[in-house]
């Protein structure tokens, strides 16, 4: 015993320094697993209290800019508001009964883009209704998916992250494909699985599909930049632009799919059989 | 008391700057400047030797919970602290520090504090773009991040070194 003390006495800078490592290692491998099924919570209300104080003295500078793309906003939705009491009058009490989206809006206090994994922080939390799994969006397309919720704030797991794939469709051709990150450049990402019987022309563009309960059927995610032919000739690659701009987002829309739970439970079933 | 006052803060001074500005300066995707580094830096020369890891471990976690990157940034300063003790003796070689209690630039020399910093840097960009290539597998691009970011990280740490050196003459009169 009398050895041991003295050994830990002689080392302890040395073990003191392992004790240390070992911590942060086991760290890393328990939050950055795909689910992060954590036992330590990575969103915290203290760190995103000053992320917002830091944004809002930003923000001064730049709320000419945001006022003007809330205003654009508005009229864009006035204007798709009368399209559809136009044609839809007619058959009010069959259209949209119980719609099954709801949209939660937030602001982003803070995001990065040049990580290999970047997160966003939002400022709406478990008390605003907000759940791990929503999807989040912006006015111009897909943004990401909320991967951790704090009481008052939660961080989204945006597209620009090496596990993030969002199942998307080809609006000219109803072709389903699935869209990742190339993992540097923030404006662009990658689908990987095109038959080489479809033909692209850039510009093209690219919709979430409706395989995904996560976001709505139809939602912009991006257009095709070029396509790149496969030397091998089975499965072309498309590298496509974002149609969200993630280093100026600011606004964005958490959407509650309020009929998730039962979902979640049909398929648990069904994988259960 | 003084001493340790000043450190915290450094630190608290370090760790806004960090996060609130160097953060969200973005130079193509590959150069991330660290310079909250600087708090472990200018520890006293002759700090015990846990409580210079334990001010490593403090300073990265705290950065860690805002980037959300939980064990990376500790696992990267704490190597670079239990480092210093032989950075410092390998930079140094004859010089002796009777009367010098914590790094300075007008006490020690720019050369002296070059090699320094660069040594410290290195350590601690190696460790975090490795850890960071590791868990997402893209080792190439950290390398890249290495070469691209040491530079930088050392040229803002030098910078705002000498701009916030006490000067000689002041500390001795």
């Amino acid at each position: 015993m009398y050895n041991l003390i003295r050994f830990i006495q002689k080392h302890h800078f040395v073990l003191l320094f392992l004790v240390l490592e070992v911590l942060c290692i086991v760290m890393l491998t328990s939050t950055q697993s795909f689910h992060r099924q954590k036992r330590i919570n990575t969103t915290n209300d203290i760190v995103g209290r000053i992320y917002e104080t830091g944004n809002d003295i930003g923000d001064y500078f730049r709320l000419g800019k945001i006022n003007r793309e809330l205003a654009e906003e508005n009229a864009m939705l006035r204007r798709q508001l009368s399209v559809i009491t136009d044609t839809t009058q007619p058959y009010q009490e069959y259209v949209n009964k119980d719609t099954i989206y709801e949209f939660i809006p937030a602001r982003v206090v803070n995001s990065t883009v040049n990580r290999p994994n970047n997160y966003i922080l939002i400022d709406k939390g478990r008390l605003d209704g907000i759940e791990k799994d929503m999807g989040v969006i912006s006015t111009d397309g897909i943004v990401g998916i909320v991967a951790d919720v704090s009481q008052h704030y939660a961080s989204v797991m945006s597209l620009l992250h090496s596990y993030s794939t969002i199942s998307v469709r080809f609006k000219n051709n109803e072709h389903l494909a699935n869209l990742r990150w190339e993992t540097t450049n923030y404006r662009y990402g990658i689908i990987d699985d095109i038959p080489t019987h479809l033909l692209l022309q850039k510009g093209d563009t690219i919709v979430t599909s409706s395989y995904s309960y996560i976001f709505p059927e139809n939602l912009m995610a991006g257009t095709v930049m070029e396509l790149i032919p496969s030397p091998s000739g089975t499965l072309n690659k498309a590298k496509i632009q974002f149609s969200t701009d993630f280093s100026t987002l600011k606004n964005v829309y958490v959407i509650h799919h309020t009929n998730k739970a039962e979902l979640d439970s049909l398929l648990k079933n069904q994988a259960a059989l | 008391m003084n001493k340790v006052f000043l450190n915290v803060i450094r630190f608290v001074l370090l760790v806004t700057a960090q996060v609130l500005v160097i953060n969200h300066i973005r130079l193509g995707g590959y150069v991330h400047p660290y310079i909250y580094l600087i708090f472990v830096m200018l520890l006293p020369i002759n700090i015990p030797g846990w409580q210079l890891l334990l001010s490593g471990f403090g300073i990265g976690l705290t950065i860690d919970l805002f980037m959300g990157t939980l064990g990376m940034h500790a696992g990267a300063t704490t190597l670079m602290a239990f480092c210093r003790p032989a950075i410092i003796r390998l930079v140094s070689g004859n010089q002796k520090f009777e009367n010098i209690r914590e790094p300075n630039i007008s006490q020690l020399g720019f050369a002296w504090f070059l090699r320094y910093t660069l040594c410290m840097v290195t350590v601690h960009n190696f460790t975090l773009f490795m850890l960071e290539g590791f868990s997402f597998h893209l080792v190439g691009q950290a390398l890249l991040r290495i070469l691209l970011s040491v530079p930088v990280s050392i040229f803002i740490i030098m910078l705002i070194l000498y701009f916030f050196a006490p000067t000689k003459k002041k500390e001795h009169a």
